[in-house]
């Protein structure tokens, strides 16, 4: 702020000037209402402001809103019935089941693709030969790239394409089991028993997106001086001692950062468990909250209870970032105040 | 800016402080989310206030018996399913060629529910909805929302014939909630169980006319290295269907009204016990192929279709068309009704499942409600029907439209055969449509099929779902006798 007036009385503030700033004389007291400042704050501050209010916070506001109705979605009519909709949902053993499903997936989905993408991150940037420079294993660019590949493709693609795979009569997976000779994977359904459904699903997520956490971590540790790793490397310290040590240490925010990335993900999976098990997977094994909204909202017409379950799980993904927060708190991370 | 010619105006005029400025800008701001969506919100504004006052029509009489206006474009959203939109299309023309300057606009659509629910909110829905599909609207949520259409039944149709006179018994009934005739479900659906009667030949094979004779020929099934039955993980309750009809065939009108209106254990009638007792001694003898719970559907009948991996399959009418491109050559399919559980059940054995399907609806604040209704007369004309007939190889509920060589199809004849040897046995049910309850059953469905779930915890999983329904106070029920 205080810059633009210094900047505004270098203008001619000639009184009538036709292309002039503004309407008419300026004033040195305020002096700071130039069209530039003007326009400024219209494009960086209200336009922004306004579309997020628009498209961001009002629709929050909207389900709120429906949450608290009985509205069917198809007409224009509704009663508000207060917080009825949220004791149902508590005793709704389907809502229930899916938010078992959705906190499986909150769980697992971020801690294995963080375990394997980090391990990949360390090997490719400083889990090379033990003399000499510090350097990833031999041939990491083409690892780099090739770990990328699954993130290039869509949600829906990797979800329909590890189905065709997983076919129990004509997919790869059987195919290369029954041809190793274990002739029990015959026709053995993948997404259609309750024990493997849910692994398998968290499994195609994870491979879906480990290459890009990969790269995120690399370009982390590729910002970890290099004379760090030297200094412990003379020290004595071996590669799980310096990953340990060193590596884990100087990048806890960026691993925080993915936690809570992954989870948002991890707790809305819609796309991938519609392509994959579209019916709930065996027993409803695989059903998550996102899944059992759609189906509130369109299939029996329920838009006000739909609003609800968006809304529990709005705050079921604010408790696991929150949680997240804290736990690498208690851990010893970067306080608000810097680094502790 | 008119300031440049009158500045001695801008001096009047007191200058914007900064204060006030920014204040504009935020209340602008704070505003425009309040207010724009005020307009396009959800529930905000609609259309209902005009509902009542009907788009001008034009005049009334045999050839446009509900007014259509002139120039009018028919807005018509079409489920693009096993049987496409073209037939829409067709009637299209022909209504365009009925009254010169009208046209009809087809937009396919296999997300009904999601497309149409926020043109259903703001008023604007379209003039004829082809409600069908996975994604298809509830009707229970928009009954009060669409045209009663009984007066295109006693209207008549394109060659003059009143158009009750051409339909086929009983197919109004699927589309009639309460005392409303909300829909009109254009293709005659005969449910059934599905063969290929080339490798039945072959074979010397005959298809079971009762499950114990089904469950003899999965044993010849096996020896010749193939299975009776398979399935596929979206369309396992197709044996729920199956189960059901064999019961309600068995058991009579009382197994079905149970179902049909929710009452506490219907699923444990000794007719449907019967029946899943004798389907739970076919899946343990090993004679369903596995993995069907892990198979998209399409791949699992193409299995059947294609590869002939098992012999039968139980499906509605529909599967000839949507397997078309995956079928043998030579294939021959052929149907015959559910099988019956006993040598003497209440029902004749030709008794047959049959109901109208694909329901067409009307809003009644499109905005042209009659040029909604004239496609679906246009659409019932014996030049349409005859069309539809010929390119999808499936019955309409208009009558005596299929010839006895069926279009070159066995499956059609044999549907035809099947309807005509049934008479006047014929039932359907529609509680599972109805209540939306499919989505539920199908994962109860896959493991049952699997061979993990027992008949007890069948009947007592469907049952839960049932009594959870019928006890729910804000699902709208509707009664069945």
């Amino acid at each position: 702020m205080t810059a633009i007036p210094g900047a505004g009385q270098v203008l001619p503030a000639g009184e009538g000037a036709p292309a002039g700033p503004g309407r008419g004389p300026r004033r040195g007291r305020l002096g700071g209402w130039s069209f530039d400042t003007v326009s400024f704050f219209v494009v960086f501050l209200g336009l922004p402001l306004a579309l997020f209010l628009v498209f961001v916070i009002w629709p929050f506001v909207q389900a709120a809103f429906y949450a608290l109705t009985n509205w069917s979605g198809f007409t224009t009519e509704f009663d508000i019935v207060g917080l009825a909709n949220f004791t149902t949902l508590l005793q709704d053993p389907r809502f229930v089941n899916a938010v078992g499903n959705s906190v499986m997936f909150g769980l697992f989905i971020p801690l294995i693709t963080i375990v394997i993408a980090l391990t990949f991150a360390i090997l490719i940037t400083v889990g090379g030969a033990g003399r000499g420079q510090i350097r990833g294993v031999r041939g990491s660019g083409f690892y780099r790239v090739v770990s990328l590949f699954p993130y290039v493709i869509p949600a829906i693609a990797v979800g329909i394409m590890w189905r065709l795979i997983l076919d129990p009569s004509n997919g790869l997976v059987n195919g290369i089991l029954t041809g190793l000779g274990l002739d029990r994977f015959q026709s053995f359904a993948w997404l259609g028993n309750v024990g493997t459904a849910m692994p398998v699903t968290m499994f195609v997520v994870v491979w879906g997106f480990v290459g890009f956490y990969m790269l995120l971590f690399i370009a982390a540790i590729k910002g970890v001086p290099s004379e760090i790793y030297e200094a412990a490397r003379i020290d004595g310290a071996g590669r799980w001692r310096t990953s340990w040590s060193i590596t884990l240490p100087l990048i806890r925010d960026n691993v925080q950062t993915a936690y809570i990335y992954l989870g948002i993900i991890a707790l809305d999976l819609f796309v991938y468990v519609q392509a994959l098990n579209p019916q709930g997977g065996p027993d409803n094994s695989t059903l998550v909250m996102s899944q059992q909204l759609f189906r509130t909202a369109f299939t029996e017409g329920k838009f006000g209870y739909a609003s609800a379950m968006g809304v529990a799980m709005a705050i079921v993904t604010l408790v696991f970032a929150a949680l997240v927060f804290t736990v690498n708190r208690l851990a010893g991370g970067r306080s608000e105040r810097g680094r502790g | 800016m008119t300031s440049n010619f009158t500045t001695d105006q801008s001096n009047i005029t007191p200058q914007p402080s900064r204060r006030s400025v920014l204040r504009a800008v935020m209340y602008t701001a704070a505003a425009v989310p309040f207010g724009l969506p005020l307009a396009a919100c959800a529930t905000g504004g609609g259309g209902g206030e005009e509902a009542t006052s009907a788009a001008p029509g034009g005049e009334m009489d045999a050839k446009n018996p509900f007014g259509m206006a002139e120039n009018t474009t028919v807005d018509a959203v079409i489920f693009d399913g096993g049987y496409g939109v073209d037939y829409v299309e067709f009637a299209g023309t022909v209504l365009a060629g009925l009254h010169a300057g009208s046209t009809v606009k087809v937009s396919p659509s296999t997300q009904i529910a999601t497309e149409l629910q926020p043109r259903f909110v703001g008023g604007n829905p379209p003039d004829l909805v082809d409600n069908s599909g996975a994604q298809s609207i509830g009707f229970n949520t928009i009954l009060d929302q669409l045209e009663d259409l009984t007066d295109i039944i006693d209207a008549p149709n394109v060659e003059g014939t009143t158009i009750r006179d051409t339909l086929y018994e009983g197919v109004l009934a699927p589309g009639t909630y309460g005392d409303k005739f909300a829909a009109l479900n254009y293709v005659l659906t005969v449910y059934g169980v599905w063969y290929s009667g080339s490798l039945f030949d072959k074979n010397g094979w005959t298809p079971p006319a009762t499950w114990e004779e089904a469950k003899a020929l999965g044993a010849e099934a096996k020896k010749a290295g193939k299975y009776l039955f398979l399935w596929g993980t979206e369309a396992a309750t197709y044996y729920q269907t199956l189960a059901i009809e064999s019961a309600i065939k068995e058991g009579g009108d009382e197994v079905r009204l149970a179902l049909e209106n929710l009452k506490p254990d219907c699923w444990s009638n000794d007719s449907l016990q019967a029946t899943f007792t004798i389907m739970k001694e076919i899946i343990d003898a090993g004679y369903f192929k596995p993995g069907g719970s892990g198979t998209q559907f399409t791949a699992a009948q193409a299995q059947w279709s294609n590869k002939q991996e098992a012999l039968l399959y139980p499906s509605g009418s529909w599967i000839e068309n949507e397997m078309k491109d995956q079928t043998a050559s030579d294939f021959q399919m052929k149907g015959v009704p559910s099988f019956s559980v006993t040598a003497s059940p209440a029902m004749p054995a030709t008794a047959l499942h049959s109901t109208a399907g694909e329901p067409f609806i009307v809003p009644s604040q499109a905005k042209s409600v009659a040029g909604g209704k004239e496609l679906l007369r246009v659409m019932l004309s014996k030049e349409a029907a005859t069309n539809f007939s010929k390119t999808k190889l499936a019955p309409t509920i208009v009558k005596d439209i299929v010839p006895a060589d069926g279009f070159g199809s066995t499956a059609l004849v044999s549907q035809t055969e099947m309807l005509s040897a049934a008479g006047t046995d014929i039932f359907t049910f529609n509680f599972v449509n109805t209540y939306g309850m499919n989505q539920e059953q199908l994962p109860i469905w896959n493991s049952f099929l699997d061979g993990k779930k027992s008949v007890a915890d069948l009947t007592k999983e469907l049952q839960a779902i049932t009594d959870r329904i019928a006890n729910d106070d804000t699902i709208d029920k509707i009664e069945v006798s």
